[in-house]
């Protein structure tokens, strides 16, 4: 993965909570971790506007995807729990911090 | 203590706490009174916790005014009691975010409303000055805090950008955490958890049955062009929005006294 002046690509992370499992469906939350010492993500004030609508406009810009949600099987029927089926994917870019 | 019924909430300021998780209620407090606790907050050099309407005695005219208890004794019935912890919300200048979270551990009795946080404001709060931030509708969802430490801006989210004076009384369960300071001004917020003493055996607000069928049926048995059941939150799939509007079918009907199976 080495490019020819010595630069290493790194790991960028997103983590994308869909509406349901299908790679189609709504993004409601959306995350980038930016492969950068001292990077945080923050919870703002704004309106909230995603990068990619679904898992599938972020496949077609290069990520791919590197953990599927759990199906979370309905053992019972009647509760909800977390929000959205979580999508992780990566895409491995070469990092300019200048 | 004696309620004024004038301050009780009507069917659809409860349609909306149910399914939002949330009611806030601008308090018509005297003139001054925000500015003065404010003033007070300003100048404390350590939190003193439980103590603190011992230490900012004024807190008290908050806390007991009749606007406030109107709509307490409405959701949690007219003997509710404001819990011995009480906390101040100090969001220093410059400080950074705080992740989503529910206080204390998960309920799973969602559909009972138990407890409640009242979150007071005594100045405005701008977008810039760390708004506590909520997710409308999450009341219902048994998700452990760790779980949500992968989520940061959640469609839907609710920046609670208040007039001074505003009190946020929330479902115990709500997610909530709050946005970046960024500002040179201290942000101030005192919570204070009010608890049920008994069970609902009827309703506690300016209830009205004819208007209470509307707003739960929507005219049709399954109820799904009602308030309670085709409003939207966070975005979710069919199946998780047909457990979301059970679920609040369920809380109504508790809070109705009427016996759900």
């Amino acid at each position: 993965m080495d490019t020819a002046n010595g630069i290493h690509p790194r790991q960028r992370l997103m983590y994308m909570q869909l509406a349901s499992p299908n790679p189609t469906s709504e993004c409601v939350a959306c995350t980038i971790f930016e492969p950068v010492k001292g990077f945080r993500p923050e919870i703002e004030s704004g309106e909230v506007d995603v990068p990619y609508s679904n898992v599938i406009d972020a496949l077609a810009d290069g990520w791919k995807v590197i953990q599927l949600p759990d199906p979370r099987a309905a053992f019972d029927d009647h509760d909800l729990d977390v929000i959205g089926y979580e999508f992780v994917l990566q895409k491995m870019e070469v990092i300019d911090e200048d | 203590m004696k309620i004024e019924d004038q301050y009780r909430l009507n069917n659809e300021q409860m349609m909306d706490f149910v399914v939002l998780g949330y009611h806030l209620v601008e308090l018509d407090l005297p003139d001054g009174l925000n500015e003065e606790i404010c003033d007070e907050l300003d100048q404390l050099e350590e939190n003193p916790l439980d103590t603190i309407l011992d230490v900012v005695p004024q807190l008290q005219k908050v806390f007991t005014h009749p606007q406030l208890e109107g709509a307490l004794a409405s959701i949690l019935g007219d003997d509710f009691e404001l819990s011995s912890h009480r906390h101040w919300h100090l969001k220093p200048p410059q400080s950074r975010y705080m992740h989503w979270h529910q206080d204390g551990i998960n309920d799973r009795q969602v559909t009972e409303i138990r407890t409640l946080l009242m979150l007071y404001y005594p100045q405005h709060v701008e977008p810039d000055m760390g708004p506590t931030i909520v997710v409308p509708g999450s009341h219902f969802r048994n998700a452990p805090t760790d779980r949500m430490s992968t989520y940061y801006n959640i469609k839907g989210q609710l920046p609670l950008t208040v007039k001074a004076g505003t009190v946020a009384v929330t479902v115990y369960s709500l997610w909530h955490g709050t946005a970046a300071n960024t500002t040179d001004k201290k942000r101030h917020m005192i919570k204070v958890p009010v608890g049920r003493q008994s069970d609902p055996a009827e309703p506690s607000w300016n209830y009205d049955s004819d208007g209470s069928n509307e707003l739960v049926t929507g005219g049709k048995k399954g109820g799904q062009n009602s308030s309670l059941g085709n409003r939207r939150t966070v975005p979710s799939a069919q199946s998780e929005f047909y457990k979301e509007r059970r679920l609040r079918r369920m809380t109504w009907d508790w809070l109705c006294g009427i016996e759900t199976t």
